[in-house]
C-alpha cells in the first residue's frame, strides 16, 4: 500500500473531523432520520465528493460519528477518573461525568425526544448487552486497581448496567448528574457488592467466577 | 338484554385490549387500526374512543401495557412462595426469561416491527417499577426481620433499586447464563443483594 503523505493525512483528518462535527450540528438540528449527506456537507462547507470519499454514505457517517463520540466519552472519562483515589470517589466521578456528557449532548438530546426508536436497539434487550460490554470494557482498567483484572470487565458491566437503568427509566430520587445523589447510590448499592469478601457465607464457588470473567 | 358485562367499565375495557391484541397477533402494530379492533370486539366506534379517547395510539400502549400485565402477574405467580430473597430473586430471573424467550407474539414482533415494539414497551415497562417494588417490599420486609439484611436500609429504596436492576438483567442478561445456577448464584449474591445483606 502506498504512504500517504503526512501532511494530505492531515489534511483529510482535519477534513473527516470538520464533517463529524457537521454531523452533529445537523442531526442536532433536524434529528438521524431527516438530516441527509448533503445537509452535511453544505454545514461542513465540503463537495459531496469529498464527503464520500471520507464516508462513503450516511450509514457509515453515522457509525464513524457514534464511533468519535463514544471515543470522546470514554477519554473524558478516564481523565475525570485520574483524579480520584478510592473506589467510591471514582464511580461517583465515573457515572456523574458520563450522565453529565450525556445530558449536555444535544444531537442525543433530539434524537431522545423524537426518534428514540434510533437509539432503543442499543439500549434494550441483546442490543443493551452488546453496549454494555462495551461501556463495561471502557471502565474495565479503571476498575481493576481495585477490584482486581480478573473481576474487573464484570464490574464495569455493573456498573454501566447501574446508570443505564436509572438513565432510560428516571428516577424521581436519583438523579445521575447529581454527586451527592450519585454517591449514596454508589456507597449503598454498588461498592458492597462489587468488592467481595473471599470468606463471603455464599458458596459462589470460584471455578465459575473465573470462567466468567474471562 | 346485553350480557352482565355490557355496564361494566373494567370488563368493556378487557374487552378491547383482548380485541387489540388479538388484531396485532394477526396483521402487527402498524397495521392494526381502530376499526378493525372495532370489528374484533363488535363494540361501537364510539364506545372504543370513550374508552380510549386517544385512539389507536392509545389502545397500542395500553395493550403493551395490559400484556405486560398479564406477564408480571405469571411471574409474581411463580415466585411468591420461596423461601428467601435470594431463591426468589433467582427463581424469577430465570422464569421471567424463559418466558420472555417464549412469548412469541413479544418475539414475532421484535422482529417485524422493532422500531414501533421498543418504544412502547420501553415507556409501559418503566410504569412497572414501583410495581415490582411494591412486590418485592414484603418479601424485603422478611428478610429484615429475619436478620439477613444491613443495617438502617431504607426498604422502599432498597425496593425502587431493585425493581430497576431485575428488570434490566430480565430484558438483557449480557454476560449471565442464569441456566447456570453457579453463575445466577454469583450474579445474585454478590453483584444484586450483596450490598444488601449481612
Amino acid at each position: 500500500m502506498d504512504a500517504v503523505p503526512v501532511q494530505a493525512e492531515n489534511t483529510a483528518g482535519a477534513a473527516a473531523a470538520r464533517v463529524l462535527g457537521a454531523a452533529r450540528t445537523c442531526i442536532a438540528r433536524f434529528g438521524v432520520t431527516k438530516t441527509t449527506v448533503d445537509d452535511v456537507a453544505r454545514e461542513a462547507g465540503v463537495s459531496r465528493a469529498t464527503l464520500y470519499r471520507l464516508f462513503p454514505g450516511k450509514q457509515p457517517l453515522l457509525e464513524a460519528l457514534v464511533t468519535r463520540e463514544l471515543a470522546a466519552l470514554a477519554v473524558e472519562i478516564h481523565e475525570a477518573a485520574a483524579a480520584t483515589k478510592c473506589l467510591d470517589d471514582l464511580l461517583v466521578t465515573v457515572i456523574v461525568t458520563a450522565a453529565r456528557r450525556l445530558e449536555g449532548h444535544a444531537a442525543l438530546a433530539t434524537v431522545l425526544a423524537h426518534e428514540p426508536e434510533v437509539l432503543l436497539p442499543y439500549l434494550t434487550f441483546d442490543g443493551a448487552g452488546a453496549t454494555l460490554d462495551r461501556a463495561g470494557r471502557v471502565l474495565a482498567p479503571l476498575l481493576a486497581p481495585h477490584v482486581g483484572p480478573d473481576r474487573s470487565e464484570r464490574a464495569g458491566e455493573w456498573v454501566a448496567r447501574m446508570a443505564l437503568a436509572y438513565l432510560c427509566a428516571p428516577s424521581e430520587v436519583v438523579r445521575l448528574t447529581d454527586p451527592d445523589s450519585v454517591r449514596s447510590l454508589v456507597t449503598d448499592f454498588l461498592v458492597p457488592g462489587l468488592i467481595v469478601n473471599p470468606s463471603s457465607q455464599h458458596d459462589a464457588p470460584s471455578r465459575s467466577t473465573k470462567r466468567m470473567t474471562q | 338484554m346485553a350480557g352482565p358485562t355490557s355496564n361494566d367499565p373494567l370488563a368493556m375495557r378487557e374487552r378491547l385490549l383482548a380485541a387489540t391484541y388479538a388484531c396485532v397477533a394477526r396483521v402487527g402494530i402498524a397495521k392494526t387500526t381502530v376499526e378493525d379492533v372495532v370489528r374484533e370486539s363488535g363494540v361501537s366506534r364510539a364506545t372504543v374512543y370513550r374508552y380510549f379517547p386517544g385512539g389507536r395510539d392509545e389502545l397500542m400502549l395500553e395493550t403493551v401495557g395490559w400484556e405486560l400485565g398479564h406477564y408480571l402477574t405469571r411471574l409474581g405467580d411463580h415466585v411468591r412462595d420461596e423461601p428467601d430473597l435470594v431463591h426468589l430473586v433467582e427463581s424469577g430471573l430465570v422464569f421471567a426469561r424463559r418466558s420472555l424467550l417464549e412469548h412469541a407474539m413479544l418475539q414475532r414482533i421484535l422482529q417485524t416491527e422493532p422500531d414501533r415494539l421498543l418504544g412502547l414497551l420501553t415507556t409501559e415497562s418503566a410504569k412497572t417499577v414501583p410495581f415490582i417494588a411494591a412486590f418485592l417490599l414484603p418479601y424485603l420486609q422478611r428478610e429484615q426481620a429475619a436478620g439477613r439484611l444491613r443495617a438502617n436500609l431504607d426498604l422502599d429504596r432498597v425496593g425502587e433499586h431493585l425493581a430497576r436492576m431485575i428488570l434490566s438483567l430480565i430484558g438483557t442478561p449480557g454476560r449471565w447464563a442464569y441456566d447456570d445456577p453457579v453463575q445466577l448464584r454469583a450474579l445474585v449474591t454478590e453483584e444484586l443483594l450483596g450490598p444488601l445483606l449481612t
